[in-house]
């Protein structure tokens, strides 16, 4: 993890209209964060703050501002994905609506692919922005029909180590 | 930040790069494959994303829907849980209609009902701010608040391993808003608008994590009934050849949601 990543929490805390949007709610079966063996006294403590999740928030916030902007969801994915593998995120999305999500891994070597198929399994158009790197991809899709679809992430096989991820998104 | 913008489909973009072979970036999934990886955990939209889609069709009378009815907290745990979600989805819909007291109403009353279920502690912050921020007309941050204090009691809960009660907080905070969405809906039917109610997969995996929850969580005459509509929604939630949910359909579903709602809350 490079030294910069570090410096995100405190930036963030800072500069986040809604810091507590930074507790995380790790939901994949192989994130540590959201798990822990502390007792129920410690757990009215504020949780860790997810340094990858903070590098999608700072990519996403300028879409989180302006006439226009995006609303983030408090929800939002984690794991661990190795190189050359893909996992997939069951959301339901409604049409009319506009959902863009960000997908961040810590490596800034890591080369990340991030799309969107719809109930069918087909692969949905969707317009993407990279962030001057290939750790941090965004997507914005628009749906056709309200239903479920399914977020794709995977890993490129340009690193050996298999690489920590969180995935956010807001809606519009 | 170096930000570079550029539209494209994703076939463009595999194209594009040149790094993306069509393994990595397939055209169709077989979603039956069982080699296929799945993030565990799914996240149930709140009602605002919906009501984004609905205020699009034009200008919703928000304030019809708001409904306060009164709360009588018991020791079941499980019927607080849906409780609380509930009372969520309706500061949503306060906050859609800009009611200052509905919204500090429900701020107060996440608080009252967090109590019980262990969460108080982590609610206090979140229901000054809600009720604080309704004071200021700041609807951005009572948004926000709203959606923070439901995942917080969220996190919370699978701290203190109470993890079939998340379950219910999200399945009351959708039916909540389905109440809400199927009656906007029924007031006003267009094909249009009936596709908001196409959630036969939600409501689907909805009832599935209630049916596989203990039983000591769904217990009581109450939950007899959330189970017997979850099918029931199941049945209604689904488009005809026309690609629409029907009206008929759509009263069906605003009339099974407000009356399970009513159950909840007079139980």
């Amino acid at each position: 993890m490079r030294a910069d990543l570090f410096s995100l929490p405190i930036a963030l805390a800072l500069v986040l209209p809604f810091p507590v949007l930074v507790f995380a709610q790790g939901t994949d079966a192989g994130s540590e964060a959201g798990s822990t063996d502390e007792s129920a006294e410690a757990s009215q403590a504020p949780e860790p703050l997810n340094d990858i999740k903070l590098l999608a928030q700072a990519a996403a916030l300028p879409s989180l501002k302006g006439e226009d902007k995006f609303i983030l969801r408090e929800s939002w994915w984690s794991g661990n994905i190795a190189p050359g593998k893909a996992k997939l995120i069951q959301v339901q999305l409604f049409r009319r609506n506009s959902y863009r999500f960000w997908l961040a891994a810590p490596n800034r070597e890591a080369e990340l692919n991030l799309n969107v198929y719809d109930s069918e399994g087909k692969l949905v158009p969707t317009e993407s922005e990279s962030f001057g790197g290939t750790n941090i991809v965004s997507i914005t899709v628009q749906p056709e029909l309200t239903g479920v679809y399914y977020v794709r992430l995977s890993l490129k096989t340009s690193l050996e180590q298999s690489q920590d991820w969180a995935v956010i998104y807001a809606y519009r | 930040m170096d930000m570079k913008y550029a539209f494209f489909s994703i076939t463009a973009l595999a194209f594009a790069s040149g790094t993306v072979s069509a393994q990595e970036v397939p055209e169709t999934l077989d979603l039956n494959n069982p080699d296929l990886v799945f993030v565990d955990d799914s996240v149930i939209p709140i009602p605002l994303e919906i009501f984004a889609s609905l205020d699009k069709l034009g200008n919703q009378k928000w304030e019809r829907y708001i409904i306060s009815r009164p709360i009588d907290v018991d020791t079941n745990r499980s019927r607080t849980a849906m409780l609380f979600g509930l009372v969520v989805s309706e500061g949503f819909i306060a906050v859609q209609a800009k009611d200052k007291e509905a919204v500090k109403r429900v701020g107060r009353d996440v608080l009252r009902l967090s109590e019980p279920l262990g969460v108080s502690g982590s609610v206090e912050a979140h229901a000054n701010s809600i009720i604080n921020n309704a004071s200021r007309s700041d609807w951005d941050a009572v948004r926000a608040e709203l959606d923070s204090t439901r995942q917080t009691v969220i996190n919370r809960m699978e701290q203190q391993r109470d993890t079939e009660l998340v379950a219910l907080v999200s399945l009351g905070g959708w039916l909540g808003g389905t109440e809400a969405l199927a009656a906007v809906i029924k007031e006003n039917y267009s094909e249009e608008g009936s596709d908001l109610l196409n959630q036969l997969d939600l409501v689907r995996q909805l009832n599935s994590d209630f049916n596989a929850l203990p039983r000591r969580a769904r217990r009581g005459e109450i939950f007899t009934r959330v189970g017997q509509t979850l099918d029931h929604l199941e049945a209604l939630m689904q488009r005809d050849e026309s690609g629409a949910i029907s009206e008929g359909k759509v009263i069906e579903i605003s009339l099974a949601t407000s009356n399970l709602v009513e159950a909840i809350y007079e139980s």
